[in-house]
């Protein structure tokens, strides 16, 4: 009867050495990842795909994010792409009204998408499951109407035009690169830290982890507030790079692609949304040329891992490593 | 109260009774699963779809094309069981760990590959159904309907009283409610709680299918026309308390009318903004809605 999932999740969740060694390795894989991807520029000039590459990191952090929220602390929100909307409305109007420099709206944009992230992990802190989804799902729905109907502001649906930051184009593969590295390594450190013990042994049992000792507030809201202001930071550089702010940043299709991402590389692990970001939105941009049946695979495939392969790609290729190392 | 009023209160009404449709099947979900499902907004969509493609490209006419959307909607319904929810319940013990998580992503991915599928296979385009009636419009003292909106309110009502009474009298219903109080219990008393859940989603599925496929002449369905009246179901299903009929029935009609009214009397832009802070405000201070029982655990 049991899934044909190859290990148990919670196998290797026990004790904070097995727990670390098991990040390690994830981490060393997500770098060199990123290390393959800092090459592709020597080869690659088409400034088609270099875009295609940028907006794959954009995801790839946004991925990042959620997978410490919802993979790590087990807080299941359905808001990511809101942050990303919220971050690149903070610089953008910032940019846009009082004339504020990118880097310097940059910055607000993580300080007020936190602040956001804050706020909202704060009040739903009791919910679990179906309750916590929905009203992170109404939120984000929030969030856009406003966006979208604050035409004096915002001009609506139409965009709001920001400044650029760099002129070319492997500049900002490089910076957005940077900003994935950063964020992976700040991820690691966290996750290695006692913090990654508290938010995994909130997201096992909440209750045996207040009863022993971790403050589950605290750490639930703080899951919450980095997420969101790492999210705000990836929404804020994408306005930068495309130089438009739009409500459709805050689609629900936006999170149905992060969720995709996170699901198929592998929920609550380091090295698979990651990876999963770069395969799902390449190879989406390669579909799109023959026929354009992306959405129709990503999602049979994110049903498919969630009813299958739960531990997702990284899972499949843990289990074939192992494999291979016993034949 | 003036005639716009009367006016706005019977349209917002009818509206209601539609979102109670949608509504009904997704409490009854909620109440033998405790998940919410998140494709039931495509239900509807497919509905929609199945009643304007019978009637239009196979000539078949709308009094039998409109059945046919439920059996194509209970159909589906009962696929998405048997094959993604028997996890929830079927024995799988090791995935108490990530049982919510596991229902939100599978029924999120499955309304994203219904949406899409539907887009890459029908087309993007709006289709608009055949009305029942050709009678654009009724006058009614102050109230003005179009002849289809009318009618098909009037089959709403039937349908929603024929559900309420078979869930509230019939052995399966009975069944049905035991489970959703207690699904340990129920099952030792006898009852194939895995035959309830199927039912369940079969008449959440056809239920949902209907209201889509007697709406269509309204709609212009296009792939993504299940997202709003599902977020609008899933505002009633809170308000009137997660799992409970009655509890669904009089939270849609209640957010028919303040829609109607909202629209016209605090802001048209934001009128699908007001269920979405009740919806907040409710998960927040008052979770188990206005009609549901507060959870107990054992």
């Amino acid at each position: 009867m049991a899934p044909s999932s190859a290990t148990s999740p919670a196998g290797n969740r026990s004790g904070a050495q097995l727990s670390n060694t098991k990040t390690t390795v994830e981490f060393r894989a997500a770098l060199v990842a990123m290390a393959i991807v800092a090459l592709i520029p020597l080869g690659v000039s088409n400034p088609y795909w270099l875009g295609v590459l940028i907006v794959s990191m954009y995801f790839a952090i946004l991925a990042g994010a959620w997978n410490l929220l919802a993979g790590y602390t087990g807080q299941f929100s359905l808001a990511p792409a809101t942050f990303a909307m919220i971050g690149a409305y903070t610089t953008g109007l910032l940019n846009h009204y009082f004339g504020v420099p990118p880097l310097l709206g940059i910055v607000a944009a993580v300080v007020v998408s936190g602040l956001v992230g804050l706020l909202l992990g704060r009040a739903v802190l009791r919910l679990v499951g179906p309750y916590l989804a929905l009203t992170t799902l109404s939120f984000a729905e929030i969030m856009r109407l406003v966006a979208s109907n604050s035409i004096d502001i915002t001009r609506g649906d139409l965009g709001l035009g920001v400044a650029g930051l760099l002129d070319s184009r492997v500049g900002w593969y490089y910076l957005f690169l940077g900003a994935l590295v950063a964020l992976l390594v700040l991820f690691y450190m966290l996750l290695r830290s006692k913090a990654g013990l508290f938010l995994q042994a909130i997201r096992d049992d909440e209750v045996a982890a207040r009863r022993a000792g971790v403050n589950v507030v605290f750490w639930k809201t703080a899951a919450f507030a980095i997420s969101a202001a790492a999210s705000g930071f990836a929404g804020a550089l994408y306005a930068h790079f495309a130089e438009l702010v739009t409500p459709e940043l805050g689609l629900i299709g936006q999170t149905g692609l992060i969720v995709s991402m996170t699901v198929i590389g592998g929920m609550g692990t380091l090295a698979g949304p990651l990876v999963a970001a770069f395969l799902v939105y390449v190879l989406s941009e390669w579909l799109r040329d023959v026929g354009g049946y992306q959405l129709v695979v990503f999602a049979a495939l994110v049903v498919i891992f969630a009813r299958f392969f739960r531990e997702g790609l990284w899972g499949l290729a843990r289990a074939a490593v192992q494999r291979w190392g016993r034949a | 109260m003036s005639g716009i009023d009367v006016d706005l209160a019977v349209n917002g009404l009818i509206t209601g009774l539609f979102y109670a449709l949608m509504a009904i099947g997704l409490s009854l979900i909620f109440g033998i699963l405790k998940i919410v499902n998140f494709a039931h907004g495509e239900f509807y969509m497919v509905g929609a779809y199945a009643y304007t493609l019978i009637a239009l490209a196979l000539g078949v006419p709308v009094w039998i094309a409109l059945p046919l959307a439920f059996v194509v909607g209970a159909l589906l319904g009962w696929l998405t069981e048997r094959t993604l929810m028997r996890p929830l319940y079927a024995g799988y013990t090791s995935w108490g760990l990530m049982r919510d998580e596991y229902a939100v992503i599978v029924t999120f991915g499955l309304s994203l590959f219904l949406i899409n599928l539907v887009d890459k296979v029908v087309g993007p385009y709006a289709y608009r159904g055949p009305p029942l009636v050709e009678t654009s419009r009724v006058v009614l003292g102050p109230v003005l309907i179009s002849g289809h909106r009318l009618l098909a309110a009037g089959i709403a009502i039937a349908v929603i009283a024929v559900t309420a009474a078979l869930i509230k009298w019939s052995f399966w219903g009975q069944q049905i409610r035991a489970v959703s109080q207690n699904r340990l219990g129920a099952s030792l008393a006898g009852i194939d709680t895995a035959k309830a859940s199927v039912i369940v989603f079969m008449l959440s599925g056809g239920l949902a299918a209907f209201a889509g496929a007697l709406l269509s002449p309204v709609i212009n369905a296009s792939p993504d026309v299940g997202i709003f009246p599902a977020i609008k179901s899933y505002i009633i299903v809170v308000l009137g308390g997660m799992g409970s009929v009655p509890g669904a029935i009089i939270a849609s009609l209640f957010l028919g009318v303040i829609e109607s009214f909202g629209a016209v009397y605090i802001s048209f832009q934001y009128r699908d903004a007001f269920g979405l802070i009740l919806l907040m405000l409710f998960l927040l201070f008052r979770p188990q809605g206005l009609f549901g029982e507060k959870g107990r655990e054992v």
